[in-house]
């Protein structure tokens, strides 16, 4: 059965509303372990999400083989939740697209012989392991092409290009008893296997030798609430996890937003948004669920205006729905995630910003963070300085850094004029690719950094 | 159709993993059910070996047709890659255990609705205030067949149903942080009324807000927030592969003493009630139990076949490969922590002031080759003289050598922690002494 006679078979069981996504990608994997590529792998990934709306209540299911039995079981299972659904869901009202969105990539990543790719990767350990304090890199290198279908009972219908590349390194330096670890990430979606004319193996390496060199030769941390200045990377990190999830509809209405949208919650000179931004991680024409995606203004002059929605939270916020609906693959249902998000630049140049602290930190890069329903979040923390008396001193040894998002918002007291963004991989029960940046930003108080000392 | 006889054509040596998962579900958002729905997936991975010269080929289908397809792609892979000088061969055909799990059979979707639907009564009865913002009950049947060119032949079963909770309280616009608690089981039977007592004593609690204070302080870590911080901040250092790197922490430490008498761990996959019930690993090697630490006493590391051979020593069948990029690493099955020998309630009862962790944030962002960790404890309770007074947010830093060698008392329950491929395993409370942490504003 093909997608179309599927789409009639759901209505014709009585579903209210059925969509399905396919996609067909050919992946390839490369893991490069110190001198041995343990893993080089291709990857045939082809199959059908399928999703049904009956009742009021949402059946999911995913198969490689038999679309017609899967909308059946999807029925059923919607059929099952649907006995014990009190509030009804209900879907946003949106114009129905047909498009066809082709990658802006200019060199597919399916498309550049395997050697090339090898060849990459080899480059990359060499740079790395030019110091002797390199013990061991792990250098991971994925891409996939090829193409995904929306069809919805609407008359959607959206053919795209979900081509991608995700590039990791993690280091682990040793030098007698100093140790030390240091990641990084790079992804892209607009841009193919040209970018890497941008972001070459030797910005990667001499970027992350001095991260790891630092670590290891850095100075314990002071535990407890300092000023900070944190960069682009760092500020990227509190954008997404501290604010960015709270501005997620599904999680919005079970924390203190809830209660916050339309109030000011920072300084007027406080904007912070998802949106798209070049060469971000997150970029997409159209969400999982059809609908085009938009710029949220999440804070605008301190003020927090807006959050992300898909078609079912727009209909309970009674909002518009802004595109923010995807789906890791076709096997999981479409979910509410971030794209982009960023914090706006200011004025100030760096110097400004850590000139007047006596003693704090600037904190440039990190590993890993994580969002809770009450506000709570951390950050993990892999570059950083001290700040002395305006000054910038030693590194760190690494740390993490925390705070409650609705007190650290009101304390923000500059930011840069730079902008800057960096490219993760989001876990919300499922992957989602990311960006999140923004300029350097000074927040006086209400930070607390975890340390030894 | 003798696949591996095919694949000989092309390689020296050949080994294909088949997958049949199942997982049926459903799931709470804003107190009530809001959907069900069912993961099917049929994959196989082919990895083929010649000349020293590795390739892999994953495909979502079990289908002869496609293995075979699959079997010559991986041949052209392997054909690119570099010999590896290392390469010890795929590991030869050997005997298992018995498999004694008995898989129950499938349930229909309507028999998870109904344990939710009737969580969600119970909770509402309880206490009218709470949310559910989140919850899920499952089962998931896994059946794995694993055949290689040297005569390993073996397929096994598993089943894990499961049942999440997730609640908050609030009071205005101050939220608690989010409440959780989880039980698994190895037949359809899961405990929801452990569970929801939990979540609700916890919720009453957390609606008191107390700021911890800047000090040393004694700490007890509940089950799931323990498996947090060794998962990311001990174990790693446990994988044979860094012990041949030199990498590890603990590289050339066996026979000494690493942590508290009172700690002993091991990896237990062959246990009745081992969340991963395992007879062999995903290269075909049968699992044992293997001892990492023995009363403080580091007793091994973790080994697949490919380490195992490299560094002259025999694979613990503790070799696990990535369903989604077909890559193999070592990992554990079911890491058992020890119980001790008190209750938690009688440890709690006995605390003059301290704090208890439920879960951290962040523990993924610890440093596994240093073992140093500064995670976020919430939700986290204040005790004063052996009552839970209040829920706070602190910052808990170190290393976790360090904690490790300052354990004051395991609890006696143990409690199965599931959370995914990484984190399975029974973990008591273990209650530290003279952390130091640092309270996060509020």
């Amino acid at each position: 059965m093909d997608m179309y006679a599927a789409i009639k078979h759901g209505e014709s069981l009585g579903a209210d509303y059925v969509e399905i996504r396919h996609e067909n990608l050919t992946k390839s994997i490369i893991e490069l372990r110190d001198g041995v590529f343990h893993t080089l792998t291709e990857r045939k990934m082809y199959g059908y999400g399928v999703r049904v709306l009956v009742n009021g209540a949402w059946g999911f299911t995913s198969t490689s083989d038999g679309l017609k039995e899967a909308v059946e079981e999807a029925y059923r299972l919607a059929q099952a939740a649907s006995r014990a659904i009190r509030n009804k869901i209900a879907l946003a009202e949106v114009p129905t697209v047909k498009d066809r969105v082709r990658t802006p990539m200019r060199e597919r990543p399916g498309f550049v012989p395997l050697e090339e790719k090898i060849e990459h990767l080899r480059k990359i350990e060499k740079l790395v392991k030019k110091e002797d304090f390199v013990k061991s890199s792990v250098i991971r290198y994925e891409d996939g092409t090829g193409t995904a279908r929306l069809l919805t009972s609407e008359g959607t219908e959206i053919e795209w290009d979900p081509d991608y590349l995700l590039q990791s390194v993690w280091l682990t330096g040793i030098d007698g008893p100093l140790r030390g670890a240091a990641r990084s990430t790079y992804g892209s979606v607009d841009e193919g296997w040209e970018t890497f004319e941008h972001f070459t193996p030797e910005s990667l390496a001499e970027n992350l030798v001095r991260k790891l060199k630092n670590q290891m030769h850095g100075v314990p941390v002071k535990r407890g609430e300092y000023p900070i200045v944190a960069g682009p990377i760092v500020v990227g990190i509190i954008a997404h996890e501290a604010l960015g999830h709270l501005a997620e509809a599904d999680l919005t209405m079970n924390t203190p937003f809830s209660e916050k949208i339309g109030e000011q919650i920072a300084p007027e000179f406080v904007n912070m948004s998802d949106r798209i931004v070049e060469r971000g991680f997150g970029n997409a024409k159209y969400d999982h669920e059809g609908v085009p995606v938009r710029d949220v203004h999440i804070i605008e002059n301190g003020v927090l205006k807006e959050i992300m929605l898909n078609r079912e939270y727009a209909k309970k916020w009674d909002m518009e729905p802004n595109g923010h609906a995807r789906a890791e693959s076709y096997s999981n249902p479409p979910i509410i995630r971030m794209r982009n998000t960023v914090f706006e630049p200011g004025e100030h140049s760096f110097e400004e910003l850590i000139e007047d602290i006596k003693f704090g930190y600037y904190l440039v890069d990190f590993r890993g963070g994580q969002a809770e329903l009450n506000s709570s979040f951390q950050v993990g923390v892999q570059e950083g300085y001290v700040i002395e008396n305006g000054e910038l001193g030693a590194p760190i040894k690494d740390t993490s850094i925390s705070g409650i998002a609705i007190e650290v918002l009101k304390n923000i007291d500059a930011l840069g004029k730079d902008f800057d963004i960096e490219y993760g991989i989001c876990g919300k029960g499922q992957n989602a690719f990311v960006s999140s940046g923004g300029p350097h930003m000074k927040i006086k108080k209400s930070i607390t950094i975890g340390g030894e000392k | 159709m003798n696949l591996i006889r095919y694949g000989e054509k092309f390689f020296d040596e050949l080994e294909i993993q088949k997958i049949w998962k199942n997982e049926v579900s459903s799931s709470v958002e804003l107190n009530q059910i809001s959907s069900a729905s069912s993961e099917r997936i049929e994959r196989t991975v082919i990895r083929g070996v010649k000349d020293g010269k590795a390739g892999i080929y994953l495909v979502d289908s079990t289908k002869d047709e496609d293995i075979l397809k699959g079997i010559e792609k991986a041949a052209m892979i392997a054909k690119v890659n570099d010999p590896d000088p290392h390469w010890p061969g795929l590991p030869e055909a050997q005997s298992y255990r018995a498999d004694t799990l008995e898989v129950p059979e499938q349930k229909s979707p309507e028999h998870f609705v109904n344990i939710l639907s009737s969580v969600l009564k119970e909770v509402k009865l309880k206490d009218p205030k709470a949310m559910v913002v989140g919850g899920e009950s499952g089962g998931a049947w896994l059946r794995t067949e694993i055949l290689n060119s040297n005569g390993v032949s073996v397929e096994q079963n598993d089943f894990t149903s499961f049942f999440v909770l997730v609640m908050i309280g609030r009071q205005g616009a101050q939220v608690t942080p989010s409440i959780f608690d989880i039980d698994v089981s190895k037949t359809h039977e899961v405990d929801t009324k452990r569970v929801v007592d939990s979540c609700i004593k916890k919720i009453k609690v957390a609606n008191t807000v107390k700021k911890a204070e800047l000090r040393e302080a004694p700490v007890l870590m509940e089950p799931f927030a323990l498996s947090e911080l060794l998962m990311f901040a001990l174990f790693p250092a446990f994988n044979g592969e860094r012990e041949v790197k030199g990498t590890s922490v603990l590289a050339g430490k066996e026979g000494e003493s690493i942590m508290s008498k009172k700690v002993s761990i091991y990896d237990d996959p062959l246990n009745p009630n081992a969340v991963s019930h395992v007879i062999a690993d995903d290269e075909g090697v049968a699992t044992r139990k293997t001892s990492l630490v023995e009363h403080g006493v580091m007793r091994g590391f973790l080994w697949n076949h490919y380490w195992a051979s490299i560094a002259g020593r025999e694979s613990t069948g503790n070799g696990l490969r990535s369903f989604r990029t077909g890559a193999m690493s070592i990992g554990a099955h079911n890491m058992v922590v020890a119980p001790g020998t008190r209750s938690l309630e009688d440890i709690i009862s006995d605390m003059k002031k301290g704090y208890i962790v439920s879960s951290y944030q962040g523990a993924h962002s610890s440093n596994p080759d240093t073992g140093d960790f500064a995670v976020v404890a919430n939700p986290a309770f204040v005790v004063e003289d052996g009552e839970i007074v209040g829920s706070t947010v602190f910052m808990l830093s170190g290393n976790v050598y360090d904690i490790m060698n300052n354990v004051a008392e395991v609890s006696k329950e143990l409690r199965s922690v599931y959370m995914g491929m990484l984190g399975k395993g029974q973990y008591p409370a273990i209650k530290f002494e003279n952390l130091k942490i640092a309270p996060v504003s509020r």
